[in-house]
């Protein structure tokens, strides 16, 4: 079986509304996919940052995974969230993106989104705060409901993703 | 056979400088983190710098300039070690507190890399240690800096993220290729781009 190994980092979180961030993250695979070794989901830190508006997680990340088919390729999602100095958290943002297939360190943007509701919902959320959250996360990566949604775009999450492939050339796969 | 499973990470580079427009003197520690796969053959698993004032001109600039030199053997790709920095200064009393946390992987491609390490303190969990912690001049840490390179339970901590740590890695690998593992895109790495390539743009 051929492997993959994810190592890297889950660096900030910059062009949100307000400071005070973290993010819940994880990684979607195929059925083909099996995991060996490594945490697939997770919560970074609340970074509440001092004189920058980029917060910073630091979240490492790695995770080693052995496939028998290149269907369902890794993708990781996120969920960031706004915590408020009473320790209530808000939803800001959802996104996802894939690995990449070929070996190497990226550096990846991922830009964000959250479900807008309507019209009053956003009259409601702009003076209460909360807002709208999907009922069924899995649609943070999969095309198949979206349609059914209005968004509005919120900011990027920033990542550092290193990729290395083990035994691809044998199966003849050219990454 | 065992032998020939293992493969070495060499690893040169230095802690240059840092970012830090609120101090005027720092030292930093740093330390290496890996899996359990994976073992120091050589060089030294963490160090201690100098103290260091900032420089006087418009850089604001600590300059450190402290080597880093180990080799890692190891047989399995996950572990892979990180490096964690944390840095330290006098407060207005003198004691010594923590004035920042940074973590990254080695890189994983051999060559020269450059890296900005963005650097992070904790914060105290309630107004009641807040105040404590201001009124006694002491910031919370870590008791071990090392559970900043662990994935797990970090959505307990609230950190404030301050300053950056810049620091210069070498690597070079042996036996990856060997035992199966790409690094680097295969063909990328082998490819001769003809020099007029990207050059139709400058003419129009």
């Amino acid at each position: 079986m051929a492997e993959v190994h994810i190592i890297g980092q889950i660096v900030g979180a910059s062009g949100f509304p307000d400071h005070s961030l973290f993010c819940k993250w994880g990684i979607h695979t195929g059925g083909a996919w099996k995991i060996l070794a490594g945490i697939r989901e997770g919560q970074t830190q609340v970074d509440n940052p001092q004189n920058h508006d980029v917060a910073f997680f630091s979240h490492p990340i790695d995770v080693h995974f052995a496939t028998k088919g290149l269907q369902g390729w890794p993708k990781l999602h996120f969920q960031v969230w706004h915590q408020d100095s009473f320790g209530r958290n808000e939803l800001y943002g959802y996104g996802f993106c894939h690995i990449p297939t070929s070996p190497g360190i990226h550096k990846l943007e991922c830009p964000t989104w959250r479900p807008s509701g309507t019209y009053l919902d956003q009259v409601s959320q702009s003076f209460l705060g909360g807002g709208p959250q999907l009922k069924n996360p899995e649609l943070i990566y999969s095309g198949a409901d979206r349609y059914k949604l209005h968004t509005i775009a919120m900011g990027n999450v920033h990542l550092q993703v290193g990729v290395i492939l083990r035994n691809f050339d044998k199966f003849g796969i050219e990454c | 056979m065992a032998a020939s499973s293992v493969f070495l990470l060499m690893v040169g580079g230095q802690i240059e400088s840092a970012e830090f427009p609120e101090f005027d003197n720092l030292y930093c520690r740093y330390c290496l983190t890996y899996g359990q796969d994976w073992l120091i053959t050589s060089g030294l698993e963490d160090g201690l710098t100098q103290i260091t004032k900032k420089s006087q001109d418009e850089r604001q600039q600590f300059v450190w300039n402290f080597p880093i030199d180990v080799t890692f053997k190891s047989t399995n790709p996950h572990g892979w070690p990180q490096l964690v920095v944390h840095c330290y200064g006098p407060d207005v009393f003198g004691t010594e507190v923590v004035r920042g946390y940074g973590v990254c992987h080695i890189p994983i491609t051999p060559g020269r890399h450059k890296v900005r390490l963005p650097m992070f303190v904790p914060e105290s969990s309630s107004s009641l240690q807040k105040f404590t912690s201001w009124f006694l001049g002491r910031r919370p840490e870590y008791v071990d800096a090392r559970v900043v390179s662990q994935g797990e339970g970090r959505e307990v901590t609230r950190v404030r993220s301050q300053g950056f740590v810049n620091v210069s890695f070498n690597v070079v690998m042996k036996d990856m290729k060997k035992l199966g593992y790409d690094v680097l895109p295969s063909d990328v790495s082998t490819v001769n781009v003809p020099e007029n390539v990207g050059m139709t743009t400058a003419e129009a």
